[in-house]
């Protein structure tokens, strides 16, 4: 299942909170959507799980329109809120089994998907449970549960991580781990980075409802964040004025400097480049125990590339 | 139709109904309401036995005074409880910001708005079914008849559920929930009143009881007469139900969705429906004014829909567009039928225009008529004056801001227009009752309190002056309304085709992985 969202925009009255953005994703991709608060993230979720009506554009799933085929989208998409309507007197049984019955499942299928849903979600165990005596984690549980009850092919996730405890989040990221292998396309919107360069392979990044980035992690990274940091580690530290000079001389080489028992810099070349630099090292027989290279991070391209303007 | 009946045993109750029971029966508010009835009925009819027992006279009524009682509490409970039940769950779940995720299910609006409906008619069923031994046990007591308790509480039922509708319609409302609120205040308010008639119409009926309304005793005209005005009553009882249906359908539809088509058909069949039976009725008694109700009806109702079509956005969705035929007399139906201000505002000038010349034909013969007529004629011009003055503004001023501020625009127009000279008299002191039976020219009330034919001729022609202004002024819009109307583009994308509906397969367990 292919998602494009092409052109989208929404207004309300003169807010304009979606300006034309357009990206794709693709089955088996975990797409991870950042921006400031107030960015459009949420808006463009409850676009594409038919909540919202764009003003203009559109969202193509596999092609079909979702601002003509609504009903055929919602068949095709699963949104998890960032958090569970607060349903009143109601187990968390009955509760999938009245969303296995809106999707139209029938009679033993519609039995067998929601204790197959049950038990993917590992809430077997409070199935009789009424929804509002459920703690955060468990609600969003069963909030992916009612989201994946039909089998979607497209999974929205908006801030499903928010208020989880720290056990809550690895097994939700598990869970996603599983969607992805069984070729979910999935949008998750987080504010927590980290995590999401965790999980993602890929990444849209919007402020004031413009796209800033989007790709796969490693196209992202290579546009924003050119520069790696590389550490150099000698087994003699006696030879670290050596090699910062030698470092200062060297093309590609900025801001070289200690950092404890280490030289750091920035390197601007290619991976190839970095190889040789390190062959280069070696033959000028520096004794060199370690050679890292780190990348900047989600975190370290989402501050660089938004200024944190809301609307 | 035939396959569905065939696979008879996959039928399946709407998922709507079942889980809103399962919450009903859960609830406390219903478990409570249904305890609380049932003690009051409870001790009602134990109060007003031992009563008798301390009397020394026989009470040959104590039957029907006992059920006059017990009706007045279902008729409250019922009538006030379950709709107010039903609407409220369903205005929260429509809250604007928070709205509820059965929404975006594959669950058609149709199919949401029955289940809600059947809901509360189940729920209804409930009330009725618990108190029908305390009313079958009233006949026991003598005064009252089999027949008439279930001939009342078959009535009863049917205006709960009409109540029902109503309440739906209301939570359905794209309005603030302070709005919703105050509509339901008023809503319990007119609740009340018909509980209050109805019960007087229940104690007519358990006077004589429903044998000899219906023709038993009284002979053969009275019981044509009892059942055409029950028809009457239940036929218009219905078609509201429906068109409050229909309207709720719509509001919960999505914008891009042809939510105009059903609606306008709906009151087309059922104005053409009516207008029929109208036409016999007066064909059969002879009494030309019997067209009158049908007309008046057809005016408020249109008038009404007036105000909505023009709260029509102006783009038609690909959607809509993609349905439109390509045939020009099926394309000039569909721009009657389907979204858009433009053709809404030909439908209701069609429909009042072919009203009012039938009206006119069928009272030819009573020439005191004709001031009637004329201030109609006067009222109708202005609606659409007033209508087409509210598009301008919104066009030219607030072209950004929402379609529905159009039809409150009207609404405001027409308001201010009646207000404003009678605000100024006052300020300077010259109000008094007679400055508002003078001709205030532009003021849709006016047109009804001015005295004399002349001044209703006046107001007939400022309102055609106005209208043709406002014509000239919305010409350009109209006809860009109506050329736009086309099918999509042959060479626009077409949509690809739908995945197979059939349900999807269950996720294999994993939890062991």
């Amino acid at each position: 299942m292919k998602v494009q969202v092409r052109n989208l925009r929404k207004e309300f009255g003169k807010t304009v909170a979606v300006d034309g953005i357009t990206f794709s994703f693709d089955s088996g991709h975990v797409f991870g959507f950042v921006g400031p608060n107030g960015a459009g993230k949420t808006t463009t979720m409850r676009i594409i799980a038919t909540i919202e009506e764009p003003t203009d554009g559109d969202v193509l799933l596999n092609g079909i329109s979702l601002r003509e085929h609504p009903e055929l989208a919602r068949r095709a998409v699963g949104y998890v809120p960032d958090s569970l309507p607060a349903h009143a007197d109601i187990t968390v049984h009955e509760y999938l089994d009245f969303y296995a019955r809106a999707y139209g499942l029938r009679g033993r299928k519609r039995t067998e998907a929601v204790s197959a849903i049950e038990e993917f979600t590992n809430v077997t165990g409070i199935r009789d449970k009424h929804l509002k005596a459920l703690s955060k984690g468990m609600k969003q549980r069963v909030s992916l549960g009612r989201a994946l009850v039909h089998d979607p092919d497209v999974l929205i996730l908006d801030e499903p991580a928010a208020g989880l405890d720290p056990r809550a989040r690895v097994e939700l990221r598990e869970l996603l781990a599983l969607l992805a292998e069984r070729k979910k396309a999935i949008l998750i919107s987080s504010h927590i980075l980290t995590e999401l360069t965790e999980i993602c392979n890929g990444v849209v990044i919007i402020e004031k409802g413009r796209l800033l980035e989007t790709g796969t992690i490693d196209e992202v990274l290579k546009k924003s964040a050119p520069r790696r940091t590389v550490a150099i580690r000698l087994l003699d530290p006696a030879q670290s004025s050596e090699l910062l000079k030698e470092l200062l001389l060297t093309p590609l080489v900025e801001n070289a400097r200690p950092v404890g028992s280490e030289v750091h810099f920035e390197f601007a070349g290619s991976e190839p480049e970095a190889c040789d630099l390190l062959g280069q090292l070696v033959a000028r027989r520096f004794r060199i125990l370690e050679f890292r290279q780190t990348r900047a991070d989600l975190e370290d391209i989402f501050m660089s590339v938004t200024k944190g303007g809301v609307q | 139709m035939v396959q569905r009946l065939r696979n008879w045993r996959e039928w399946e109750l709407n998922p709507i109904v079942v889980k809103e029971l399962r919450q009903a029966v859960r609830s406390w508010s219903v478990t409570g309401m249904l305890l609380l009835f049932l003690s009051v009925l409870f001790c009602t009819g134990l109060v007003m036995i031992l009563g008798h027992a301390l009397d020394v006279h026989a009470n040959q009524r104590l039957g029907a005074n006992v059920f006059q009682a017990f009706i007045v509490i279902l008729t409250f409970s019922s009538l006030v409880f379950i709709p107010l039940y039903v609407g409220t769950r369903l205005a929260a779940e429509r809250q604007e910001n928070n709205l509820d995720l059965l929404y975006i299910t594959t669950l058609t609006p149709h199919r949401i708005i029955r289940g809600k409906f059947f809901c509360g008619a189940y729920m209804a069923v409930l009330f009725f079914s618990a108190c029908m031994p305390f009313m079958a046990f009233t006949n026991l007591l003598r005064g009252i008849d089999l027949p008439t308790v279930g001939f009342i509480l078959v009535c009863l039922f049917l205006v709960v559920c009409a109540a029902v509708q109503c309440a739906i319609f209301i939570a359905c409302l794209p309005v603030s929930k302070l709005f919703k609120i105050l509509l339901g205040l008023g809503g319990f308010i007119v609740l009340n009143m018909v509980s209050g008639m109805l019960n007087a119409i229940f104690y007519t009926l358990m006077q004589s009881g429903i044998v000899s309304m219906s023709g038993g005793v009284a002979g053969v005209h009275a019981s044509s007469t009892f059942w055409t005005g029950f028809a009457t009553a239940a036929g218009v009882i219905l078609a509201v139900v429906v068109l409050l249906y229909y309207m709720s359908v719509a509001l919960i539809s999505p914008p891009s969705a042809n939510r105009a088509f059903a609606l306008r058909v709906y009151i087309t069949v059922v104005w053409l429906l009516s207008g029929i039976l109208s036409l016999y009725r007066v064909s059969i008694s002879s009494n030309s004014e019997l067209i009158l109700p049908w007309a008046i009806t057809t005016f408020f109702l249109l008038s009404g829909a007036l105000v909505v079509v023009i709260s029509n956005n102006d783009e038609l969705s690909v959607r809509v567009r993609r349905r439109i035929p390509s045939r020009a007399f099926l394309r000039i139906l569909a721009f009657l039928f389907y979204n858009g201000a433009a053709g809404g505002l030909v439908w209701v000038a069609l429909l009042l225009s072919l009203t009012a010349m039938v009206t006119m034909v069928v009272l030819d013969s009573r020439p005191s008529g004709w001031r009637e007529l004329a201030a109609g004629a006067a009222t109708v011009l202005y609606l659409f004056a007033y209508a087409l003055t509210a598009l301008l503004i919104h066009r030219k001023f607030f072209s950004r801001r929402p379609a529905k501020l159009a039809g409150i625009l009207m609404v405001f127009l027409a308001g201010a227009w009646a207000l404003l000279p009678n605000m100024v008299l006052f300020f300077l002191g010259r109000l008094t009752t007679h400055s508002f039976d003078t001709l205030q020219p532009g003021s849709i009330f006016n047109v009804w309190l001015a005295r004399g034919f002349d001044s209703v001729l006046l107001h007939l022609n400022c309102g055609a002056a106005w209208l043709l202004l406002m014509l000239v002024l919305n010409a350009r819009w109209f006809l860009r309304q109506l050329n736009h109307f086309q099918p999509v583009e042959a060479g626009a994308p077409a949509a690809q085709p739908p995945p197979a509906p059939a349900p999807p397969p269950p996720l294999p367990t994993v939890a062991a992985e």
